[in-house]
């Protein structure tokens, strides 16, 4: 857009003798809060469309006939002046709020909403000291479950229909309903859909009253009793922005912080709720060393001697037969100290992480991660979903394709097994398991075969040209059709779309990789991405769906066997995640991770010479640990994570530590200390400036730089030597 | 003595007008068929000229609205017949479409001629059991003689007529909520802009008339502009259905030109207030619009007549008031529809009607207190010009004319306890005390 088209599409208003310019069509209130003045609000919620049935709203706007007008539902034009503070509006709020508590039970002393309810706030700020009704208020029985994890309670319910526009505009799972007229307006349960959206708990946050409120939290807090922690949820690789809410040494909930590139306000159920990982009893205290074959409570001392002397004597007899594995689920400082320490203190190459199936990235350094951005899912024109179901594993990144979907997008789903989405998609594509691999290379052959390519590709790649129609010769639509059953005109359709539209995304899911045949997925879809310039191009991006919180640090910080941290190609690569645990290394040291938990065989592990296990919990794996280290969650400690669009973003610690278990990077510490190795971190923060000056991905990285809403690292700088590479 | 001029009720009494052969036998459907002749923007023009205003109540220049339609929108136009009619006090399109359907099926098909409109839907209150079945056979019965679908009248004009029967509720005769309810959703009124003429039912440009005046059409067509706006007076053309009730001896619909005043459709019409008392009171054009005084019984009916006598010719529903009424008994009834009709969509109207209709009960019930008149005025006020749609302002409208006549009554009701006119109230007021 150039400068005067800028211009043009800006209107400048004046609010309260303050002046603000922005563009069209945005609403007055969306103005004044450009200005910093403040304009009550119930009914309207930014992230869904205007309503207008609140009327808290009220301004005095001139030239406009039949005064008050709403804020939230006139439109900014140019030159228009509004007043938010004269008596006629001071008035009309007064008469809404007393409106809104004539029903209303004022049951604030043994409402969960207490504190931080907006019709508590704004009846102070705006609203009459006394109500003048005098009558019989309006009653219903309460409270009245409407879903497993969600009461509502009519009474206090001022019929905003937030909820109900959440469940049917954004999450797109209508359980809720308006039901009746006039007085006897209340929420419900829509009689055709159950309220059972993995999205619920929003309303209860989105709620200005306390008319729906959490089973989980009913009774348990006022809010003023509890410490707000600006954080990040660990519960996948979105990793959406929370304000952690503890209650003494509890994680009572999350609640949004709404950056809109990551969560755009939005959180899932489990993120919201589940905080067993944090709160339970089961956490372990104390380290265990396996004595007469029974894990013992020992000293950290003792501990950690015991394992530093086990590691020192095999690293030194034969460190081939050493391994390491990390997590997906510790920050980016452990996972680089935990590499550090095992490379460079114990001089052992076999190191790796539960991870997808990602072509060696010793064939160059393509760093395996979604090119796009998550915020592009908004207004690009197609989505396709190839073997990923973001419902079940990204929770919050199925509203913004769903966002996408009301903005124009195209959805395509295509998966072995049915999918949330498929009900919303344009398209669905049923294919085999384990076919998703031959889908994606059927595309590239459309898009060579018809000539489909764009940008960098098409100008000056011939070469390349030449040998991808070789590597996707034998994969034409028309022979998938034959071999899989899926429509071979749906799919030249498909690359046709993705090549010509506007904007276009492709996702695979992380594990997918994993199934037997779609070993060469990443590269096939980084491939077609390449052709169709889905890189650089608008609105576009490709790449996995990663599942844990931690899963591309994990990988950035070089927790794989053939890379170091920033992707630095490793001259002799060790021993991979599967190899090490199928008998190739003797003893191994887990970082957070369970793989126990994902072996066929997990009685392998009794092979091991010796185990130790950093762990919160005894799990699948620790059972067979000869030294168990207990480790802080999430919240107990700082560090950062970096999501599936590479976002890295600060963890803050929320909750005062468990007594006894240590930050992994403090014990990773130690164990370096007794291997003579004195490191001078006294915070993982030290660790963050060693990161940013040695990863050139994450370059200039500190917690005061990336900040509140997190930092992309730059996928465009890299692009240019990926293809070179590739 | 003034005579009724029948123009939409013309023929309304003969035997069978209700079936397609004796409307067609009495010049039923030369007035599509000669519209189909002319160009929809001649037909457009003739109903511009003719003066036609809304029926409905808001009295918007029929002609105006249709030449407002948005041209290049991508999405169909649509009609909508509003058939809704739910005002206290009104009752005329419920005759139009029991009695002679078929003039509404060839009004709505003229009208979707002349506006470009393919698809037309007859929305009709729910309770209309019997207008619905008639209705239904008028359409079926026009299909059957090609008068409608496709090719009417073997011309190239394709128009669909749709029956639609409302569930009851009262805020589905409001336009924008009549088209949530159309496209199956809860009859909440929509935000506007957009208008309906540009994005309205389905988002297509639609254009929505009452029934009256839908079925005023014909005649216009049929006997040109000039001749209609011959009627009435120079700013409120042609006739109106009065529907007289209330305290009068010989209440019903009365079709009478615009300028008759309301003492000759009382006295004259009504045959007077009955058993022989005086008139007290007034609603001029159904429950929502301000009741005026006895004083106002030699104004005009027509749209700006009643309007400079402080009220709104609305819907033409004249509900007489004797002089025996409990005001405040009368509007804590009508207040009780609001409260009950209000869809709930907007905090004023909905806890607003609930307050109004518990503090009036409690004042009829001689129970008031001191200060209630005051606080009945300031709800009204806090309601006035803040709901979302026009009912909240409809809902305070018999309080605060009442109030306004007869605040002293109001005040009585306060200070003694009971009712200055009904001996039951005194007695059980003595009672209670």
């Amino acid at each position: 857009m150039t400068q005067d088209q800028q211009a043009a599409s800006q209107v400048t208003l004046s609010i309260d003798g303050k002046e603000v310019s922005v563009p069209k069509g945005t609403v007055v209130w969306q103005a004044a809060q450009k200005l910093g003045i403040d304009i009550p609000i119930y009914c309207y919620h930014p992230k869904m469309s205007p309503l207008g049935a609140c009327r808290m709203c009220f301004v005095e706007i001139e030239k406009i006939p039949k005064p008050p007008q709403t804020a939230c539902t006139t439109e900014c034009t140019e030159g228009m002046i509004v007043h938010t503070d004269t008596n006629l509006v001071k008035k009309a709020r007064k008469g809404t709020l007393e409106f809104l508590l004539i029903n209303h039970p004022l049951d604030c002393p043994v409402c969960d909403k207490g504190g931080e309810c907006d019709l508590q706030d704004f009846t102070l700020r705006y609203g009459p000291g006394a109500s003048r009704f005098d009558l019989k208020k309006r009653h219903f029985t309460k409270p009245v479950p409407v879903s497993q994890n969600i009461l509502l309670d009519r009474e206090r319910c001022i019929a905003c229909q937030r909820c109900v526009r959440f469940t049917h505009e954004v999450a797109m799972q209508p359980g809720l309903i308006m039901e009746n007229r006039g007085y006897r307006t209340q929420v419900a349960v829509n009689p055709d859909a159950p309220f059972d959206s993995i999205f619920s708990g929003n309303t209860v946050e989105i709620c200005p009253v306390g008319a729906l409120t959490a089973k989980s939290y009913r009774f348990i807090s006022r809010p003023w009793e509890l410490r707000r922690t600006a954080t990040v949820c660990s519960g996948c690789a979105v990793g959406c922005n929370v304000q952690a809410n503890v209650r003494v040494d509890k994680l009572l909930r999350h609640m949004s912080r709404t950056n809109d590139a990551v969560d755009d306000g939005w959180l899932c159920d489990t993120g919201r709720w589940q905080h067993d990982e944090v709160n339970s009893l089961e956490r372990l205290k104390q380290p265990l060393i396996r004595k007469n074959n029974t894990l013992t409570p020992v000293t950290w001392d003792e501990a950690l001697d015991y394992t530093t002397s086990k590691l020192k004597e095999a690293a030194q007899r034969t460190p081939q037969l050493v391994g390491a594995i990390g997590s997906t689920h510790t920050t980016n400082e452990e996972n680089f100290i935990f590499q550090k320490v095992v490379r460079e203190c114990l001089g052992v190459r076999n190191i790796d992480h539960y991870h997808g199936v990602f072509p060696s990235s010793a064939a160059g350094a393509v760093p395996w991660v979604y090119t796009g951005a998550i915020a592009d899912l908004d207004h690009t024109g197609s989505i396709v979903l190839l073997g990923a179901d973001p419902y079940t594993q990204q929770m919050t990144l199925d509203l913004r394709v769903k966002k996408g979907l009301r903005n124009g997008a195209k959805i395509t789903v295509i998966s072995s097994e049915p999918t949330h989405l498929d009900s919303f998609a344009h398209q669905v594509l049923t294919i085999k398991r384990g076919s998703e691999a031959a889908i994606a290379k059927a595309l590239a052959y459309t898009v060579i075969e018809e000539k489909l390519w764009r940008g960098h590709f098409a100008e000056n790649n011939t070469s390349l040209i030449q040998s991808h129609s070789a590597r996707y010769a034998d994969y034409s639509p028309e022979r998938m059709e034959a071999a899989l059953g899926v429509s071979a005109a749906a799919l030249r359709e498909l690359a046709r779309e993705l090549a010509e539209s506007s904007g276009a995304i492709v996702l695979y899911d992380e594990l997918t990789t994993k199934i037997s045949g779609n070993e060469t997925l990443a590269a096939d879809v980084f491939d077609l991405g390449m052709m169709i310039d889905l890189i650089t191009r608008k609105n576009s991006g490709v790449g996995p769906l990663f599942h844990a919180a931690n899963s591309v640090g994990a990988r950035d910080m070089g927790v794989l066997p053939d890379t170091g941290p920033g992707y630095v190609k490793i001259d002799q690569p060790g021993f991979d995640y599967n190899a090490m645990l199928n008998g190739a290394v003797k003893l191994l040291w887990v970082m957070g991770a369970n793989p126990a938990k994902h072996m066929e065989k997990p009685d392998m592990m009794k092979s091991l010479d010796f185990l130790v296990v950093q762990s919160l919990f005894m799990n699948e794996t620790t059972q067979y640990a000869h030294v168990v280290l207990p480790a802080l969650s999430y919240a107990e400690k700082i560090g950062t994570f970096t999501n599936l669009e590479r976002r890295v973003q600060v963890l803050h610690r929320a909750l005062n530590p468990l007594i006894g278990p240590r930050p992994d990077w403090e014990i990773i510490k130690g164990i370096a200390s007794r291997l003579g190795v004195k490191y001078s971190y006294r915070s993982s923060s030290d660790i963050l400036t060693e990161i940013a000056m040695n990863v050139p991905l994450y370059a200039g990285m500190s917690r005061g730089e990336i900040g509140e809403s997190g930092k992309q690292w730059a996928f465009a700088e890299e692009k240019e030597s990926v293809s070179a590479q590739r | 003595m003034t005579e009724q001029v029948r123009i939409v009720t013309k023929n309304i009494d003969i035997p069978g007008i209700d079936t397609f052969s004796v409307y067609t036998q009495h010049g039923g459907f030369q007035a599509l068929r000669k519209a189909l002749a002319m160009e929809p923007a001649a037909v457009l023009e003739t109903v511009k000229n003719s003066g036609l205003r809304g029926r409905g109540g808001a009295g918007f220049p029929t002609g105006m609205k249709w030449s407002f339609l948005a041209k290049n929108s991508s999405k169909p136009t649509y009609l909508c017949a509003n058939g809704d009619e739910s005002e206290p006090g009104t009752f005329k399109d419920r005759m139009i479409m029991e009695k002679i359907p078929h003039r509404l099926v060839e009004g709505v098909l003229i009208s979707a001629y002349a506006t470009g409109a393919k698809q037309a839907f007859i929305y009709i209150r729910g309770e209309l059991a019997y207008a619905a079945r008639q209705l239904e056979r008028a359409i079926a019965e026009t299909y059957a003689a090609g008068y409608a679908g496709k090719n009417i009248m073997g011309s190239d004009a394709n128009i669909d007529v749709v029956l639609h029967r409302g569930a009851g509720a009262y805020i589905c005769g409001e336009e924008t909520a009549l088209m949530e309810s159309l496209e199956g959703k809860r009859g909440y009124p929509r935000l506007k802009p957009p208008f309906p003429a540009a994005a309205g039912l389905y988002g297509g440009p639609t254009v929505i008339n009452n029934c009256e005046t839908l079925s005023t059409v014909p005649a216009i067509i049929e006997n040109g502009a000039e001749w209609y706006a011959s009627y009435g007076t120079e700013k409120s053309k042609g006739t109106r259905i009065f529907c007289l009730s209330g305290h009068v001896n010989k209440p019903g619909n009365y079709e009478l030109p615009m300028g008759v005043t309301f003492r000759t459709l009382i006295e004259e019409f009504g045959g007077g207030v009955w058993k022989g008392r005086k008139l007290k009171a007034f609603v001029p054009g159904g429950s929502s619009t301000p009741m005026l005084g006895a004083d106002k019984i030699d104004t005009p009916m027509d749209y700006e007549s009643v309007a400079s006598a402080g009220s709104m010719l609305g819907a033409a529903g004249v509900i007489v008031i004797d002089d025996a009424t409990c005001i405040v008994d009368a509007v804590s009834r009508m207040e009780e529809f609001y409260r009950d009709e209000s869809c709930g969509k907007c905090s004023p109207c909905r806890e607003g009607t609930f307050w109004l209709a518990q503090l009036l009960e409690r004042l009829a019930e001689g129970q008031g207190r001191a200060d209630d008149v005051k606080l009945l005025s300031d709800i009204c006020d806090n309601m006035s010009g803040k709901c979302f749609c026009p009912l909240g302002d409809a809902a305070i409208t018999p309080v605060v004319s009442a109030i306004k006549l007869f605040r002293e009554e109001f005040e009585y009701h306060i200070i003694h306890h009971n009712c200055p006119l009904s001996e039951h109230n005194r007695s059980a007021a003595a009672a209670r005390t």
